[in-house]
């Protein structure tokens, strides 16, 4: 009802859109500063049993739960 | 021993080089030994903002390479016997920086001043990692303006990730200045004000500094606005670097958060 008196107010829209994208950067970033070390030790152990071309780890969050999803690429074997 | 402040703000152009002129400036005036260093590399700019583009000798390169000593490239600036200016090399590129010999700069360098304030490059690639990597603290440099501050988290993510005190189960302080404030837009309700950057951010704010177009002509000059009492923006720095040496200066209110309609009544008057 105080409409006539309300300026634009596209800084609540600029921290509503901010708050999301901040997020969701944080949530994609590397967060782990051991994930290099990490990758390089699974390959180890996978190596062990198996050839391995590549490794790729990524973080999963789907509401609550957070996991980490593994990918790991093998050697073709001809 | 001295502190390492890195100044840091993953976009480029909100204001890292005229803050860094301006602080650095402001804590040598408060009778404190501080030096500016340009990392800068291959895009030196912190001497022209200070003034000192003709005095350019030698470069920081230069100095970490050996080829110099730290007392021949170092710089005493114009305006205070207690500031010192090391230029960035114009010439190499940021692949020429190595963690041992920045290690050794930095050491040297904290050994002769109580604060040493490292410019960093814009961006977050490897020039940005060698700047964080042995700073105590960091001075964050946003914008009021979507962009900037997006840009300045992803710079403290990795700060927080990277830099050397934290591998070794430090925290490096951060605070942060928000630049370019226009008071007018943020009543307004155009431009996020600085409790919305905060709420964002989540790190303590240490300066406000208004939108001044007096920051044109100073750098036209190479005279940063701190020396100038009358510069709105000039007086936030000096509060800025008098919070750095430790002094309890309350924030000043640039912005009025009342938005009432008794604002708007004396904006009519105004």
């Amino acid at each position: 009802m105080f409409s006539f008196f309300k300026k634009k107010n596209s800084a609540k829209t600029a921290k509503d859109r901010l708050t999301i994208a901040i997020v969701s950067d944080r949530e994609n970033t590397n967060a782990f500063p051991f994930m290099d070390e990490m990758k390089a030790e699974i390959i180890e152990v996978v190596k062990k049993y198996i050839g391995v071309k590549a490794i790729n780890i990524q973080k999963e969050v789907d509401g609550d739960v957070e996991a980490l999803s593994i990918d790991v690429e093998l050697e073709t074997t001809k | 021993m001295g502190i390492v402040i890195a100044v840091i703000s993953g976009k480029g152009g909100v204001g890292k080089t005229t803050s860094t002129a301006n602080v650095g400036l402001g804590i040598a005036l408060k009778n404190k030994k501080c030096v500016v260093v340009d990392f800068d590399i291959g895009q030196r700019n912190l001497d022209m903002i200070l003034g000192l583009e003709n005095r350019v000798v030698y470069d920081m390169v230069q100095v970490m390479d050996g080829e110099v000593s730290l007392k021949q490239a170092l710089i005493k600036s114009k305006m205070s016997p207690n500031l010192h200016f090391l230029a960035a090399s114009q010439t190499k590129d940021k692949s020429i920086l190595d963690s041992q010999k920045i290690l050794k700069l930095v050491t040297d360098l904290k050994a002769e001043y109580d604060f040493v304030i490292l410019d960093a490059p814009a961006g977050i690639e490897s020039g940005y990692e060698h700047t964080i990597e042995f700073a105590d603290r960091a001075l964050v440099i946003v914008n009021p303006e979507v962009s900037s501050i997006r840009d300045a988290d992803r710079a403290i993510g990795i700060l927080d990730s990277k830099s050397q005190k934290v591998k070794d189960g430090g925290e490096v302080l951060k605070y942060l200045i928000i630049n370019r404030i226009n008071p007018r837009m943020v009543q307004s309700g155009e431009m996020l004000s600085s409790e919305d950057i905060l709420d964002i951010l989540n790190i303590p704010l240490i300066g406000k500094i208004p939108e001044d177009q007096g920051i044109i002509d100073a750098s036209n000059q190479g005279k940063p606005v701190v020396l100038d009492s009358n510069s709105p923006s000039g007086r936030a720095y000096k509060r800025v670097a008098a919070r750095l040496c430790g002094e309890e200066v309350a924030l000043e209110n640039i912005e009025s958060p009342e938005k009432g309609f008794m604002q708007k009544m004396k904006g009519i008057f105004q």
